[in-house]
């Protein structure tokens, strides 16, 4: 049980790879807080799966791109639980990964790019100096961000998202050089195409197979494989580990 | 493994009562034999030690004083030697403190006393240092001496390692009989030092003892207390008071009491390139030694308007301890040290949840932090690694928050600009505080310090005046008188 | 949402069980800890503070345990503080700062005290004569001791059962007599009191050559050692000094251990050995931890007392004392205060520099 006594913000953790990082926590007796925007029916599941895990999970909605909302978020965790110690920044603007419609570049508006980088940059911004003051309660916090392998290898050209990706990671070294020396770790994790989930619905199977083919292990991510990561980055075995992307998708990217 | 300590000239071992003590940390443990000695074999040995004093040393240059220590500190500089090795090894185990803590301690420490140094050391309290050979011409005319005490007893405590030099050092350069009585919690290097005199020097080693009594047992130290001239002796105010009223009135008694050190950040020194390093140099003297020193500081004072705010740099602070204890694990605490932690962390915790301060770090942890906002008087905490940092709006408030412990003070950590560091420095003069440091240096005095604002050796020295008029008068004696 | 009414009901059903499970203290000492966490503003701070609240916490050992001290310095209460009936304050100390207890009722400190000293010390025995050797709560209207006491008085003692303390102290003129008296009736006698109080009276006895044999089946119950209210004994010393001044065996000499910041004793079952082993009821789980970290420490390792007393409900319920102690089947053996160190160095520790503000 890794995370007896630890609780765990994932931001985005009603559906896709956000729930199942809870419930890997959960199931390393975590207390998790399951955030959403909308969908408080699936948080609520999500919730009851991470209990059923052996977990505890406090479901609450925010738009993480509202300081507003993010601040009134950490003010609930600081009176219901009373610490944090691992912020997984999960949740991301809208997309959908469609390779054979996706916008061309000069297709692509500048409001796309500002749009992603709301959901990848600011929402991260945003959750990570609002909890900022309880991360610092405690020794051996640490922060994931999840960013993509698009941004080393961008097998197909998503200019937004893979442009706002790409400044998360510029974001999260920045952060883990101001924030190592007050104890706190930011690393990202660099899933590739993760299937299925509601984005990647409608990546076609011909392009899974093409990435397939590629792909050392020979396979697709599923949102279990992206766990894995997220919780050794969150926990001490990487004690000594900041500022880092670890990819998590087969082999496809080796950086 | 039994490791004799002590030094006892013209005994045998065998004539020795030894009481065994052990030691254990780092999961290793050693077995230490401390002599005790019988009433008139500690009689005899004040007699002998006076003795071969005024016959040998006190005849000596002072040269010839400085080269046998310089050689010998060599020698325990010298990582190859095996009195070093066995010390780096030892010591660990019988003080508690980590490998490296020792290693480093031992080295910085121990170059302190270098012939260079201990020239200076002897030109720090002398004018002219020749005053302890032979009678120097004096300023105000006429001629002096310097003389050392016959018998000088050292009464040493605590676990620092190798603190007993400094006093011992001090004895020999004035040419003084020395009998040094060990402390429990670090009773080897002294009587190490005495044997490697020895090897190098006969003669000095001769007007030299290292023994060992009980705490209290009044049997055992009486004979001492009643020999020696001058007592030079460390502990808390109980134990120093006891022993005073032991010694007979003509003795000369001069105590080194028990302090807290505090340190002193500016504003000028917080922003925010320079605050993270200063952090790590406070969290260095923290970690130092488990702020078993007098000079260890307990409580910084931390000055508002930096670009670097006291609540931040607390948090540097705590990420710094917390990294020194990976290279420099805590000593294992016992049970009453562990309690002393628990208790002052619990007051703290119950004034955090007061919302009158911020305590970091986890009762699992190695370190703790406490950050208030409010001024408040200097306090001493918990002691291994725990440190309270006190926000104030400007330093000035300080001098007022510590003053009231006069007697307590010592050292000072002072991070601040030339023009407020001497400003500083004069009130905190004005109210006791006798040596100001920069922070990370506070546990490594320099070479020649005055130890709690005393001179180490003039105080120990009496002086003999050949008066002008006496030295004129003389030559009306002269058998070339016309 | 419980209201008071319905954890008042709660607990007097739960100690008017036999026994009850690990499971089932569980339950009650969860559901206890979200009542204080939302009614104690200080314990809900500092169970925050600890990262530990009823989302968190979901075993009773990890229900975070307040330090004795902080009955000092706050209002630990779930219900205003004047709402309370009886307010019981920890002896004076060296600080002068006495710890407070807010009781809303008695009726659960009473129950949780009848319950358990029927049990521990009555045993059985409806009724026995006795003699208390401390004031009563008129005297000591915030003695929770003097509580005790009474209670004890009304319920188990006999109609001719005294208190020989008053206001000029031990009134030795009128035990004496009534010791003789019992000393001759056959009918089995209990004295109870402070263990200081029976400090003076050993010595009085002895003083004057006398001796009693009370009848087989008398017992002597002391509590709260000597305080610096008489000389201090070793427990060997005392309990073999009451074995010769009243002839009652020290089998049968039980040490009661208790504190105002709990609303349950612990008891031993006789002193024949000195440092017996000592339990609480059904509804006080007691653990031995590492002072510092708080940790549990396996059996037969040294470390500090915690108390979990559901009977203590309208205040903290997880107590971390300063008494050491070690759990050894059974119950747990009691050490005496824990007490800091000094420096091993030469730096000043808290204790010397008390003494020296102190002058």
């Amino acid at each position: 049980m890794k995370f007896r006594d630890r609780v765990i913000l994932v931001t985005g953790a009603s559906r896709g790879i956000g729930a199942a990082i809870a419930k890997a926590f959960a199931a390393e007796g975590g207390l998790v807080v399951v955030n959403y925007r909308t969908n408080a029916e699936a948080a609520e599941t999500v919730a009851a799966q991470c209990r059923a895990l052996g977990g505890e999970a406090l479901p609450i909605a925010a738009d993480v791109t509202s300081a507003e909302a993010v601040t009134a978020m950490a003010e609930q965790i600081g009176q219901e639980i009373g610490r944090l110690d691992v912020v997984v920044n999960n949740a991301f603007a809208p997309y959908r990964f469609d390779p054979d419609n996706r916008t061309r570049f000069w297709e692509t508006p500048w409001e796309s790019y500002g749009q992603q980088f709301e959901g990848a940059v600011k929402a991260a911004y945003t959750v990570s100096r609002a909890m900022l003051p309880l991360l610092q309660r405690r020794s051996g916090a640490s922060i994931v961000n999840v960013a993509s392998d698009l941004v080393t290898r961008p097998s197909i050209p998503y200019h937004d998202y893979t442009t706002a990706k790409a400044a998360l990671v510029g974001f999260s070294r920045n952060l883990a050089v101001e924030l190592g020396p007050l104890g706190i770790r930011v690393n990202c994790v660099a899933p590739g195409l993760v299937y299925p989930t509601d984005a990647s619905a409608a990546t076609k199977e011909e392009v899974r197979e093409m990435l397939i083919a590629q792909t050392p292990l020979r396979r697709i991510a599923t949102p279990a494989d992206i766990a894995g990561p997220v919780l050794f980055l969150a926990s001490d075995w990487s004690g000594f580990v900041t500022g880092q992307t670890l990819h998590v998708d087969g082999g496809l990217v080796m950086a | 493994m039994i490791e004799h300590a002590g030094h006892l000239p013209g005994f045998e071992c065998e004539a020795l009562r030894w009481r065994r003590a052990s030691y254990s940390a780092w999961g290793e443990s050693v077995e230490i034999a401390l002599p005790e000695l019988e009433a008139p074999q500690a009689k005899d040995l004040c007699e002998t030690v006076r003795g071969n004093a005024r016959a040998r040393l006190k005849r000596m240059p002072t040269a010839r004083v400085v080269d046998a220590i310089d050689a010998a500190i060599a020698r325990l500089l010298d990582r190859e030697h095996p009195l070093r090795r066995k010390a780096e090894h030892i010591l660990p185990i019988v003080t508690g403190y980590d490998r490296e803590t020792v290693r480093l301690g031992l080295t910085s420490y121990l170059k302190t006393f270098r012939r260079p140094q201990l020239l200076r050391f002897l030109a720090e309290d002398f004018a002219n240092p020749a005053v302890l050979d032979s009678f120097q011409p004096a300023a105000k005319g006429g001629f002096l001496s310097a003389h050392g005490p016959g018998l000088l007893l050292h009464v040493w405590a605590g676990n620092v390692p190798a603190l007993s030099l400094w006093s011992l050092i001090c004895g020999l350069l004035v040419k003084a009989g020395s009998i040094g009585k060990l402390a429990s919690a670090e009773p080897l290097t002294a009587g190490w030092f005495a044997s490697l005199i020895t090897e190098i020097d006969p003669e000095i080693g001769q007007c030299l003892a290292i023994v060992w009594w009980k705490g209290g047992d009044e049997a055992g130290e009486a004979p001492f207390l009643q020999a020696a001239d001058t007592v030079m002796a460390y502990g808390n105010n109980t134990t120093l008071a006891a022993l005073r009223a032991k010694l007979p009135i003509t003795t000369r008694f001069l105590p080194h009491g028990h302090k807290i050190g505090f340190g002193m950040i500016a504003r000028e020194a917080l922003d925010s390139r320079k605050a993270p390093a200063l952090a790590r140099l406070a969290a260095h003297d923290v970690a130092r030694y488990e702020q078993q020193g007098c000079y260890s500081p307990q409580m910084l004072f931390v000055e508002r308007g930096g670009r670097v705010s006291p609540a931040e740099f607390a948090r540097h602070l705590a990420q710094e301890l917390a990294a020194i204890a990976h290279r420099h694990p805590r000593r294992e605490l016992s049970a009453a040290e562990s309690s002393s932690v628990a208790a002052w962390r619990g007051a703290q915790e119950m004034r955090a949840m007061g919302g009158a301060a911020e305590l970091l770090g986890e009762p699992t942890d190695p370190w703790s932090v406490v950050h208030v906002e409010r001024p408040e008087d200097l306090s001493p905490t918990g002691l291994n690694r725990t440190v309270k940092l006190v926000a104030v709006e400007s330093l000035d408030e300080v001098p007022a928050l510590v003053a009231p412990y006069r007697s307590f003070l010592q050292t000072a950590g002072i991070a601040a600009s030339p023009t407020r560091l001497f400003q500083l420095s004069e009130s905190l003069g004005d109210i006791g505080v006798t040596r100001i440091a920069p922070l990370g240096r506070m546990t490594a005095p320099e070479a020649g310090w005055h130890h709690d604002g005393r001179f180490s050796l003039l105080d120990l020295v009496t002086l003999t005046e050949i008066e002008q008029s006496a030295e004129a008068a003389s030559e009306g004696f002269a058998p070339y008188v016309d | 949402m419980l209201t008071q009414a319905g954890i008042i009901e709660a607990l007097l059903a739960f100690i008017a069980l036999p026994d009850a499970t690990e499971a089932e203290f569980e339950a009650m000492a969860l559901k206890l800890f979200a009542w204080q966490f939302r009614n104690n503003e200080p314990y809900k701070r500092f169970a925050l503070q600890r990262g530990r609240t009823p989302l968190t916490v979901k075993r009773w050992r990890d229900i975070p345990a307040v330090p004795i001290t902080a009955f000092k310095d706050l209002t630990l209460s779930c219900t205003p503080p004047e709402d309370a009936t009886h307010v019981f304050m920890t002896s004076g100390t060296t600080q002068g700062v006495r710890g407070h207890s807010y009781h809303p009722t008695l009726d659960v400190w009473k129950r949780s005290m009848l319950t358990n000293f029927r049990k521990r010390f009555m045993r059985g025995r409806e009724r026995i004569r006795m003699g208390i050797l401390f004031p009563d709560e008129t005297a000591l209207p915030n003695s929770s001791l003097a509580h005790y006491l009474g209670l004890a008085r009304r319920e188990c003692g006999t109609p001719d059962s005294q208190v020989f303390i008053g206001a000029n102290g031990l009134d030795l003129d009128r035990l004496l007599p009534v010791l003789a008296e019992a000393e001759t009736s056959g009918e089995p006698y209990a004295l109870l009191g402070a263990s200081y109080s029976f400090v003076p009276l050993m010595d009085a006895l002895e003083q004057q050559g006398r001796r009693f044999i009370l009848p087989e089946g008398s017992l002597i119950l002391d509590t709260g050692g000597f305080k610096g209210q008489s000389r201090e004994l070793t427990p060997d010393e005392f309990y073999d000094g009451l074995e010769a001044a009243f002839g009652v065996p020290r089998a049968s000499c039980i040490n009661m251990y208790g504190m105002t910041e709990l609303s349950s004793q612990f008891y031993d079952d006789g002193n024949a050995v000195s440092q017996p082993v000592k339990s609480g009821p059904h509804w006080v789980r007691s653990r031995v931890v590492d002072p510092l970290t708080g940790i549990d420490l396996p059996e037969g390792r040294r470390g500090v007392l915690v108390h979990h007393d559901l009977a203590h409900f309208n205040s903290v319920s997880a107590i971390l004392t300063e008494d050491a102690g070690e759990i050894v089947p059974g119950g747990f053996k009691l050490f005496g205060r824990v007490d800091g160190e000094a420096s091993k160095g030469c730096s000043v520790a808290v204790a010397e520099f008390l003494a020296a503000a102190r002058g």
